[in-house]
């Protein structure tokens, strides 16, 4: 009986166990239509049974900053599609092989680039990463990026110009091993993250590591879930910087629209 | 996730072709590509595209059911609902019966300079 007919004889005084003759019932119709073998002809086939392997190659990238004078500072401003963040991509590195999160100004101390950051109104958080920043905005009803980030570009020109020390020596010298990193990221994901998910059949596992920058990806129930970047941003990232402070950027390279079912 | 409108595929193929019509798989439905000029021997180039008028969740190119497809360069043309038409292009990849190949991608952000 298909779910149709079930739901139906829910509403109405027939047993459950009774159907009703397909030739008398036009929902019916349709679901035999459907369930039908495809027809040869027929382009839009049933969804594929053979499970293949999805193979996912970097696109060849076209280079965003034309070829100028190397002194020449260029940046380019990218918002996010929900408006709370923009990166700002530079044509040189600002933090070679790692990144830094800066969460608010008393962090910043000593980092000059990020001192003068976060003396813009507007500036919630920083975080570098080798040739980009990304700068989360106090005020999440602006949606208007080009007057907050003309001010980003004025004073990242004016540090790079000056030639000053980006990020704070002490940032630098005590940075733990890729190592020690990796081995405190996965104490966090086995000791809090996957427990935390393991409720909603998720789970978390680190995929690489580079430096201090941290890839991760959302399997079981946490692949395709709508909730996912909120588990992400609010569950896993604090969790990473509980157990290992110095962590900078944290990336998920989830496809959350792949396999049969995925749930969006 | 956006409507795409259409797409239109240009796929170079390497030393090793396929005889077989080169099949793509939208939102896990497997569909054959229209409006195909050139071929998928070796050395050849064949275009193709679908007006899909859909909502894009995935796009895979279909591996061959038999044997290999070497593809030299692939270039997809998206065009979608409310964005600037765009293209994506992918390096030399090898295709079988256990394996396809993900050509979608989402509308990029747009930037200004600053």
């Amino acid at each position: 009986m298909n779910i149709i007919t079930k739901f139906k004889n829910m509403f109405s005084s027939k047993d459950v166990g009774v159907e009703e003759p397909a030739q008398n019932n036009v929902a019916d119709d349709i679901t035999n239509i459907t369930s039908e073998p495809v027809e040869e002809n027929n382009p839009f086939s049933e969804p594929e049974t053979v499970v293949r392997q999805v193979i996912r190659v970097p696109e060849v990238a076209d280079d965003i900053f034309p070829p100028v004078d190397e002194n020449k500072v260029l940046i380019k401003a990218q918002p996010s599609a929900t408006s709370d963040q923009c990166l700002f991509m530079l044509n040189r590195p600002l933090f070679s092989g790692h990144s830094w999160w800066f969460p608010d100004f008393e962090s910043a101390e000593g980092s000059l680039l990020a001192e003068s950051l976060f003396s813009l109104e507007d500036v919630a958080s920083v975080l570098v990463n080798e040739a980009t920043i990304t700068i989360t905005r106090k005020d999440k009803n602006i949606c208007d990026w080009k007057s907050l980030g003309s001010e980003v570009g004025t004073v990242l020109r004016e540090r790079l110009e000056e030639g000053e020390e980006l990020i704070s020596q002490k940032i630098i010298s005590e940075m733990p091993s890729q190592d020690e990193i990796q081995e405190g990221i996965q104490k966090a994901i086995d000791e809090e993250v996957n427990p935390g998910v393991a409720g909603h059949g998720g789970l978390i596992t680190l995929e690489h590591i580079k430096g201090n920058t941290i890839t991760i990806k959302m399997g079981g129930g946490c692949q395709g879930c709508s909730s996912a970047d909120l588990t992400l941003k609010q569950g896993v990232h604090s969790s990473f910087r509980k157990f290992v402070p110095e962590v900078g950027a944290i990336f998920d390279e989830t496809d959350h629209a792949a396999g049969l079912n995925p749930y969006f | 996730m956006p409507k795409l409108n259409k797409f239109k595929i240009h796929i170079q193929t390497g030393s090793e072709g396929i005889e077989e019509p080169a099949r793509f798989c939208f939102n896990s439905h497997v569909l054959p590509l229209e409006e195909l000029s050139g071929g998928t021997k070796p050395g050849e180039t064949l275009e193709g595209g679908y007006d899909v008028n859909s909502v894009a969740h995935s796009m895979t190119l279909v591996g061959p059911e038999k044997g290999t497809w070497s593809l030299q360069k692939i270039k997809v043309d998206f065009e979608c609902e409310n964005t600037p038409p765009y293209s994506v292009e992918y390096p030399a990849v090898e295709l079988d019966e256990t394996t396809e190949l993900n050509i979608w991608k989402d509308p990029p952000l747009p930037t200004f300079d600053v």
